[in-house]
């Protein structure tokens, strides 16, 4: 453990809890930024710690991303996945063709980047929960806002594809990327929340 | 748990090289274009006023193939549906050549317009198009509908507004713009009412999405349901089961 004990901006690193003036508060702020910004980095190498945890990043990022494509016209992918589930590749290239004359290079960059983050948010709440079951009941309690913002964030783009409602992600702003950069927002929030997750943290 | 594990150089390149190869792999998938076109045009059109026994209005609709071919294929499509125009450059030509010039096959367009804003007015300047040849040059529609198609952009939907489909419409042989502006401008209500027909038909069958296909057996009265761009196979097998039942 590092002893960091800082995540929700109620203490500087310096233990001041009193502000001298607007200088002292926007430097402050700053370095709540930067501190987050350094809890995004020590989360997203988290999975780099060890060969499993790698192995886990890898295999929830590719499976975040092919629910993701494949929810994008779940009637076809059911339909050719239960005729034939060695079709799963083609299945794969073709919606991922499709999402990206649909939504474009920025579109497709940010399912990328979507399944990416939520294969190091799973690989860290895996950490986070187990921790949680050592320690206290209470600890877990306050895992879950995280994990729950974590969780919804992923399904964000593929819910109103599994649900059927067809054309959904094309109706919203910008083809839905609005919503994909909401996700993505949302998982960072849940990084930058935890950090590395072996370190100590007050929930 | 191995508190004290550290990120190796090995893992780093392991994990950087996996990210590489994820995007990478992403892109390829994305920027490959369709290297199976090719040019097909059917020999036969037909119209025809019956309403079938799955209950799919013909009139006014574009049909290839022979009138007696004993499996029908409605195919719901939309001119705004990428997905649409990899089933057209890809798997229809195969379908035309082995199923519909052997006369196994005939093909009825209809519109299911769900894409974007431009998807409705796209299937009336389809419609009046067919109104206009479907007696005297059939072909001529073919060749609109292709290029259509081809005019889909990159990404987005931008591309599809009135100056596009009125340049496509007078830069195809054999189809007079005029009759198509007065097709649009005097019936265009009740085209809209035949494409909303269309529209309920589909979704009555069950279709979500575009393209979307049933494969029926007019003799048999047995039906099956296709949704999305399958591999030439898949489509083959599913006619071959249809018309043997």
């Amino acid at each position: 453990m590092n002893g960091r004990a800082d995540t929700d901006g109620r203490a500087d690193p310096e233990g001041r809890t009193d502000p001298e003036g607007r200088a002292g508060a926007d430097g402050r702020a700053g370095a709540d930024g930067r501190r987050w910004l350094r809890a995004v980095g020590d989360a997203v190498a988290y999975p780099l710690t060890s060969n499993g945890r790698l192995l886990v990043a890898g295999v929830a990022t590719a499976a975040t991303y092919a629910v993701l494509v494949l929810s994008s016209f779940p009637q076809f992918s059911l339909q050719l996945l239960t005729n034939d589930p060695t079709d799963l590749p083609y299945a794969l290239v073709t919606l991922t063709r499709e999402a990206y004359l649909t939504t474009g290079w920025l579109g497709l960059a940010l399912l990328t980047a979507y399944a990416l983050l939520t294969g190091v948010a799973v690989t860290n709440a895996v950490t986070l929960v187990r921790r949680a079951r050592r320690r206290s009941a209470s600890t877990l309690v306050g895992v879950v806002p995280g994990l729950l913002a974590a969780g919804c964030a992923s399904c964000g783009a593929g819910v109103l594809g599994a649900l059927d409602f067809v054309g959904a992600m094309a109706a919203l702003p910008f083809d839905g990327n609005l919503l994909r950069v909401g996700g993505i927002l949302l998982l960072l929030f849940f990084l930058g929340r935890t950090g590395d997750p072996r370190t100590c943290a007050i929930q | 748990m191995d508190e004290g594990s550290n990120i190796t150089r090995r893992r780093a390149l392991l994990a950087g090289g996996g990210t590489l190869l994820f995007g990478g792999g992403v892109a390829y998938a994305a920027s490959r274009s369709g290297s199976n076109e090719q040019a097909y045009v059917p020999s036969n059109f037909h119209t025809s006023e019956e309403t079938t026994g799955f209950g799919v209005e013909l009139a006014g609709r574009p049909i290839v193939g022979e009138p007696d071919a004993p499996v029908d294929v409605y195919y719901w499509t939309d001119y705004l549906c990428p997905f649409c125009k990899e089933f057209e450059r890809e798997t229809l030509p195969d379908i035309g050549t082995d199923y519909v010039e052997t006369g196994d096959v005939r093909v009825v367009f209809l519109s299911y317009p769900n894409i974007g804003e431009y998807s409705l007015p796209a299937a009336v300047w389809s419609r009046c198009v067919w109104d206009q040849v479907a007696e005297t040059q059939p072909a001529a529609y073919w060749h609109w509908h292709e290029s259509a198609f081809d005019a889909q952009s990159e990404s987005g939907h931008d591309w599809a507004d009135e100056e596009t489909f009125a340049g496509i419409t007078e830069e195809t042989e054999n189809v007079e713009r005029s009759a198509v502006d007065d097709c649009r401008e005097n019936r265009g209500d009740a085209v809209q009412e035949s494409i909303d027909v269309d529209l309920q038909t589909g979704r009555s069958a069950g279709l979500q999405g575009t393209p979307g296909f049933v494969l029926y057996n007019r003799e048999a009265d047995v039906a099956g349901k296709m949704v999305g761009a399958h591999p030439y196979e898949n489509f083959a097998n599913a006619i071959d089961q249809i018309r043997d039942a």
